[in-house]
């Protein structure tokens, strides 16, 4: 299988990856000459007195350019507690031995965290030349530090290192075994990446055998069936009857990796014999070795047996099952257990296999009672092309099976057969068929590829149909969509049929795009009475809410609004679009609005609003705002605080410096943190305080967090 | 060669959307209740014990989904902040009725715990391989938040650590489990689309996140905030407590996660998975233009682009074949070059599934030891993309990758950039 190839793969790349850090280490670093320049500035950092801070940096850039002239430097650093670490980024990258000497250096002198650094970096950098120093650190009493070596000792990993762990795993105290077992299962995968199944083999059966935490003895027991290849099997079948649940788990994990197709016979014997909660879990795992499973024990579990191990073996079937399981799948999908049958229709919904759709449609043929109706709602669900099969279920006695065959064909009925589907729904037979036969067609309808052609056979069918049907058929037509639908929405809504202007309204104003603009504008204007006008103009404002479209056109739809009618309301929502999408366009617009009668204040406050947003974007205002009308006014800050409780900062000075004659004031940012120069209290919900004078009145507001600065006038 | 990361072989993902038999959407199924004893009232064996460590706004979110699920019991929470840890054990206390969620300031003495199964880490990204692979040497299963790791040699390490230890790891890579963006993937990966040209990321700002050694502020009590441990395997600084709410990553000296990693770590994950999970790209250029292309083995591309995106809100995505495209984004929106794509479905059909289905996916695993749809190798492959580029980004010049070695191809300096030691006495 692929698994264990990915297995060995990623081992080997691990040996690659380390063995990549001794190639740099032997290898000069290209261009030393080119960077040399820039390694003598940074040594002067690290040389001088420099704020520790800056020597951090140096390092960081060091990891880069350093080179052997770099390491004196680097090693000084090495016993500081707070740059030793940032000395490390340096030393672990820059090639050659005396990184390397720098780092055994320091772990021969170091003690505490300070050397577990040293000694996780000469792990890191594979430092053969220090296994017996690691040897000896192995037995050392402070815990970290000998766990430390045991890791370091397990990435190097060559002869010398496996020996020192072997040896170590039966002698350290028992605080530290767990670490050296980890050094040893390291080694291990080493070896067998390396070729050397059997070394490797040796050694996580000595960890099976220690007395070592649970995981240590997990990782061994992996490592020691997939390290025996075609060998390992039994080894991965008692694990599987281990009595430990975790040893089951990993036997779990271990079969989506074991190779070949040899384990799948004696995986399925021993998951038949196993208990239920543990032959559930094991049929997933069998499913997930699709090439080789054995199929007809997952069937079998599927048919009959504990109803967890059903359960699981089904939906197993989803993936791995193909047409033999079809007979079985059907009769489950019937039984009275709902869970069962609902699995088992999910599995038949999406079963693999070239010739399942051919036998449900054959069997469709014979079939009656719940069998019927499943085999219609397959059809339905795998998309299978038996229209003419399924019609004759439609006038079926049965209700179950009409309403099944009805959607089944609104899953499956092209568009030269989508009046079958219409005529259900403008002449139901069956009272009942009605809600099913619309859903139906609005299934069908939608999916259809070509949608105006779509809308045309709907359209046709609008002029026939009763009354309470037209409302359907608009309903339909509107999730449709396209040029068609919206004319035939456009003349419904123009027409002098109630029922058709009522439901052509609603749904043309929430139609969801900006075609239909000039047909909301006209239904506006011309509409057959003022409550679908109203309605029609509320969908035209709302379209230049909510769609993107260039600043002209957006104030242009406005204005249409605000002259298609003399209501507050309507008026007030186009204020707000103003407002949401700031613009020059939109500001003369709502300095126009202004002048309207009972317009004055909010056109007057949206235009400000708009004058500050779009103002703090660099466009000029002011000419703007001064032809409006809007008295230039004489305004000075008194006092202005931003914060929370007594976490105060003083913003006097910025919001002097922003504020001009008119009663707004625009930031630089529309973040108050920003444009106030830090976060007086992070976390914090803040307040804006202003003492200010309007024409040498005084007058004080208060503004939540980044809101807009409008200040009002002195009362 | 660098694997292909599993295919999650358990559930075939949306396959009826575009398969030859079948052309009806189906969501990714679990595993029925049943058959993992989740119905009914759970039975105390059949519970996944869980711990989380590092519970901000994030990982809010994430553990109630978590708390959701009937088969979960949250028994503990590590936080090196005393406030924090106060208020995740409130809100499971509340859920549970009672107040027996214990609280740690260090995550290794959570880990100790043998009745804890698996972890939910959110930590800020500082500490998410480092705890990860402690958490699986501990012998727990983890869901992890993103970015999973800091470097190319973490995403390795990560992966052969995940399969050495036996352990499932999810990272936190939900995207992966949303209709829309499994579908969009799921019409390139089967070529539908035709023959793959291009796949774009959207990094949101290819620039330098800074943050570095500030100006040193008085350190808080240990039990307030543990700021050594909040450190962990960053090397040291000073405290400041706007470090608190913004240390993602080591920073400093250039070469930071930024928007390629925050972002990238999901949208090209996205990419990764449009591509089949293949080895990540062979080659990656130096950004021109708000463009940042990288070239996989095969040719295709894959491109970091600021902008040009169809407005479908963030973490877009977009797939380009020879005969069509799509485009998809957090909006739960997607656009298509052809109708015919979505099978006679609506865009708005695609879906239907709860968010949290990421988090059941990670549990479903736990119980079954099947690989989820974060699993590790493709989180480390869609990480050395990011790293990579990273690296392409820091160095303002192509570099080369091989996948066999992973190494840069005659580039020193790149290779010097894969890795970078921990901070004492951290390890991977």
């Amino acid at each position: 299988m692929n698994t264990i190839r990915c297995s060995i793969r990623c081992s080997i790349r691990t040996v690659v990856l380390l063995a990549v850090v001794t190639f740099i280490i032997v290898s000069p670093a290209r261009a030393v000459d080119d960077v040399s320049a820039t390694e003598q500035e940074l040594l002067a950092v690290l040389r001088s007195d420099a704020p520790a801070s800056e020597k951090a940096l140096t390092c960081k850039k060091l990891a880069i350019h350093g080179t052997d002239a770099a390491v004196p430097e680097l090693a000084k650093l090495l016993p500081d507690p707070q740059l030793s670490s940032w000395a490390r980024i340096a030393l672990e990258a820059v090639p050659g031995a005396a990184a390397d000497d720098a780092l055994h250096s320091a772990a021969e002198t170091l003690q505490g965290r300070l050397l577990v650094g040293m000694i996780n970096s000469l792990g890191v950098r594979r430092h053969a030349e220090s296994v017996p120093l690691l040897a000896t650190r192995l037995k050392d009493d402070d815990l970290e530090v000998a766990s430390a070596s045991a890791v370091a000792l397990g990435h190097i990993g060559n002869a010398a290192a496996t020996r020192t762990l072997r040896t170590a795993l039966a002698t350290v105290p028992e605080e530290a075994r767990s670490a050296v077992a980890e050094g040893c299962v390291l080694c291990a995968e080493r070896l067998h990446s390396e070729g050397n199944a059997a070394a490797a083999t040796e050694i996580y059966d000595q960890v099976r055998e220690a007395d070592v935490p649970m995981q240590r003895i997990i990782e061994a027991t992996r490592g020691a069936i997939l390290a025996r290849g075609q060998d390992g099997i039994p080894l991965l079948l008692e694990t599987f009857e281990s009595p430990n649940h975790k040893l089951f788990q990993l036997a779990l994990g271990t079969v989506r990796e074991f190779p070949g197709g040899a384990v799948d016979r004696l995986l399925a014997d021993t998951m038949m014999k196993a208990p239920p909660e543990r032959a559930a879990l094991m049929i997933q795992a069998m499913a997930d070795r699709p090439d080789t499973v054995i199929l007809a024990a997952v069937l079998q579990a599927a048919e009959q047996g504990d109803r967890r191990v059903r359960l699981s073996a089904v939906d197993a079937l989803r993936r791995v099952g193909n047409e033999s399981c079809l007979p079985s799948l059907l009769k489950i999908a019937v039984e009275d257990d709902a869970a069962l049958a609902d699995t088992a229709q999910t599995t038949l919904a999406a079963l693999p296999g070239e010739n399942v759709d051919a036998q449900i449609v054959e069997r469709l043929q014979q079939a009656d009672g719940k069998n019927y109706v499943l085999l219609l709602q397959l059809v339905g669900q795998r998309r299978i092309d038996a229209v003419s099969d399924v019609l004759e279920a439609v006038d079926h006695a049965d209700p179950a099976v009409r309403h099944a065959a009805l959607l089944a064909l609104g899953e499956t009925v092209s568009l030269q057969r989508l009046s079958v589907l219409i005529s259900q729904v403008v002449a139901p037979r069956f009272r009942d068929d009605a809600p099913v036969a619309q859903q139906a067609l609005r299934t069908a309808s939608i999916r259809m590829p070509d949608r105006d052609a779509c809308a045309t056979e709907l359209a046709h069918a609008l002029n026939s149909a009763p009354a309470g049907a037209k409302t359907t058929l608009l309903e339909i037509l509107s999730d449709v969509g396209g040029t068609r639908a919206l004319q035939t929405l456009a003349t419904a809504a123009a027409s002098d049929d109630d029922e058709l202007q009522d439901a052509g309204s609603r749904l043309l104003g929430r139609w969801n795009s900006v075609e239909a603009a000039p047909v909301l504008l006209d239904l506006a204007e011309n509409g057959p009475a003022e409550k679908y006008r109203v309605r029609a103009l509320r969908g035209y404002i709302g379209l230049a809410r909510k769609f993107a479209m260039p600043d002209p056109q957006r104030a242009r739809m406005c204005e249409q609004a605000l002259n298609a009618t003399r209501r507050t309301a309507e008026h007030q929502l186009v204020l707000d679009v103003l407002q949401l999408h700031p613009s020059t366009d939109g500001l003369k617009l709502a300095i126009a609005a202004m002048k309207r009668p009972g317009l004055k204040d909010d056109a007057t406050r949206a235009a400000l609003i708009i004058a500050q947003k779009i103002g703090g974007k660099g466009v000029d205002v002011s000419e703007l705002l001064a032809g409006a009308g809007l008295d230039k006014v004489k305004l000075e800050i008194v006092k202005a605080e931003y914060g929370a409780g007594a976490a105060q900062k003083d913003v006097t000075d910025v919001i002097r410096k922003q504020a001009g004659d008119l009663p707004v004031i625009t930031l630089v940012s529309a973040s108050y943190n920003a444009s106030f120069g830090g976060d007086p209290s992070p976390g914090v919900v803040k307040k804006l305080r202003i003492q200010y004078r309007i024409n040498d009145q005084p007058a004080e507001a208060s503004f939540a967090e980044n809101a807009l600065i409008i200040l009002p006038p002195p009362k | 060669m660098s694997k292909q990361a599993p295919q999650v072989p358990r559930r075939r993902f949306l396959q009826t959307t575009v398969g030859a038999a079948a052309t009806a959407v189906a969501a990714p199924t679990i595993i029925p209740a049943s058959a993992l004893g989740r119905d009914g009232a759970v039975a105390p064996s059949e519970r996944v014990v869980v711990g989380g460590i590092g519970i901000g706004r994030r990982g809010g979110y994430d553990l109630g989904c978590f708390l959701e699920q009937k088969d979960v019991q949250f028994v503990a929470v590590c936080d090196v902040k005393q406030k924090r840890r106060g208020e995740v054990k409130n809100i499971a206390d509340k859920h549970y009725g009672n107040d027996k969620c214990a609280t740690y300031r260090d995550f290794r003495n959570l880990l100790d715990r043998s009745d804890i199964d698996a972890v939910l880490i959110a930590t800020g990204p500082n500490w998410h391989a480092t705890a990860a692979m402690t958490a699986a040497k501990a012998g727990k299963d983890m869901y992890c938040e993103k970015p999973v790791t800091k470097n190319i040699s973490q995403s390795l390490i990560l992966s052969d650590t995940m399969r050495r230890t036996g352990r499932v790891f999810q990272a936190g890579t939900q995207r992966r489990n949303l209709p829309h963006f499994a579908f969009a993937c799921e019409l390139a990966r089967t070529g539908r689309l035709g023959p793959l040209k291009k796949v774009y990321a959207h990094p949101a700002g290819m620039q330098a996140m800074m943050s570095g050694w500030l100006v040193p502020e008085p350190e808080p009590e240990k039990e307030v905030v543990d700021w050594d441990m909040y450190l962990g395997p960053a090397a040291w600084r000073p405290f400041n407590a706007k470090l608190l709410d913004g240390f993602n990553f080591e920073k400093g000296g250039g070469l930071v996660g930024g928007g390629v990693l925050e972002w990238g770590s999901h949208c090209v994950d996205l990419c990764q998975w449009a591509v089949g999970d293949c080895p990540p790209p062979v080659e990656y250029n130096a950004p021109k233009d708000g463009e940042l292309v990288a070239r996989y083995e095969n040719g295709t591309e894959l491109i970091f682009r600021e902008k040009g995106w169809i407005p479908l809100g963030s973490c877009p995505v977009r797939f380009e074949g020879e005969t069509g495209w799509v485009e998809a984004g957090d909006s739960g929106r997607m656009v298509l070059s052809s109708p015919e794509l979505l099978a006679g479905r609506k865009v708005e059909e695609i879906g239907g599934y709860p968010a949290t289905f990421h988090v059941r996916d990670f549990l479903d695993c736990v119980k079954t030891r099947s690989q989820p749809k974060g699993n590790a190798d493709a989180a480390c492959n869609a990480h050395i993309a990011c790293h990579a580029a990273n690296i392409a980004l820091h160095l303002n010049r192509q570099v080369r990758y091989d996948n066999a070695t992973h190494t840069f191809i005659d580039d020193v300096q790149a290779n010097r950039l894969r890795s970078e030691a921990l901070r004492e006495p951290w390890r991977l």
